[in-house]
């Protein structure tokens, strides 16, 4: 048995995607949301977005296609285009938008998954030195940091990836899928 | 050709004006927008105009309602409320006060 699609609600349209385009969507979708972060009313937008999306790609399925595939999406996307918050780059820069971020896993020179990364830009610290610190913890606590590795894998959003910057290294990239496949499957539990 | 980094700003902060511009002539949707000012410099896309609207809908220059489509979902119409009006008319006198110091300075 293969499970060929699946139904995706998208504020006022209903549309069915493969797996493929579905974690897709799920990205492109979870990156609005960590650029909206911020936003009064990112409902709202990602409300907007959802239909932009399900108007485009219903425009791009041919007569007797049911289910949205990359193929489809991948335009669709591109045409909608990714969020600008209006005022963040008139105030000073991407530097403004970027400390405005939230807590986020950077996969882009990545060791694992991006964690040490991420809260080394976060709190403006030196990844190296962060990296070494947890490695001495994690000899220090007899493993019990990766369990919280983990955790923070769950919950830190990924940041979206840099257009044109080199491909993931096979650790980064594997557990960034990882990590999403999960996520898009307890997603699916929960609707 | 001038340098793009120079100019983009110029119509980053334009955009909205010429928001208010097309939905103060009518009422409108996102894809009507986007049409209007595609082929223009300030083509845009759905990514920058939604959050743009929300924007300006919070502050309460626009407001919207929805609309029966012939095909799909119902959408969303965008059209100015009197604070928008007054707000699009303030810009306007201000871009003609700044195109005349323009025209004028130097000379």
């Amino acid at each position: 048995m293969k499970r060929i699609s699946v139904t995706v609600s998208l504020n006022r349209s209903t549309l069915q995607f493969d797996d493929a385009a579905y974690a897709r969507l799920d990205q492109y979708l979870a990156e609005s949301a960590s650029l909206l972060e911020g936003d009064p009313d990112p409902q709202e937008i990602l409300g907007d977005l959802e239909q932009a999306v399900a108007d485009q790609c219903t425009r791009r399925l041919q007569p007797n296609q049911a289910v949205v595939t990359l193929a489809e999406l991948e335009p669709a996307l591109e045409e909608i285009g990714s969020v600008q918050v209006p005022g963040a780059a008139a105030a000073s820069g991407s530097t403004a938008r970027e400390s405005a971020r939230p807590l986020q896993q950077v996969s882009e020179g990545a060791v694992i998954s991006g964690v040490c990364l991420g809260l080394a830009r976060y709190f403006g610290l030196n990844v190296t030195a962060l990296r070494i610190f947890a490695v001495l913890l994690l000899l220090l606590s007899g493993g019990g940091v990766i369990l919280v590795y983990i955790a923070l894998m769950l919950l830190f959003p990924y940041a979206p990836l840099q257009r044109g910057a080199e491909p993931l290294g096979w650790l980064p990239a594997r557990s960034r899928a990882f990590i999403e496949y999960v996520r898009s499957k307890f997603r699916l539990a929960t609707n | 050709m001038a340098d793009e980094s120079k100019l983009a700003p110029i119509r980053k902060g334009l955009l909205e004006f010429l928001v208010l511009k097309i939905v103060g002539a009518e009422s409108m949707y996102v894809p009507d927008i986007l049409r209007r000012l595609a082929g223009t410099e300030f083509a845009t896309q759905e990514g920058t105009l939604y959050p743009l609207l929300s924007k300006l809908r919070r502050e309460e220059l626009v407001l919207y309602e929805w609309q029966e489509s012939d095909a799909g979902p119902p959408r969303k119409y965008y059209r100015l409320t009197d604070a928008g009006r007054a707000q699009l008319a303030a810009l306007d006198d201000y871009w003609n006060r700044i195109n005349r110091t323009i025209a004028d300075i130097g000379h």
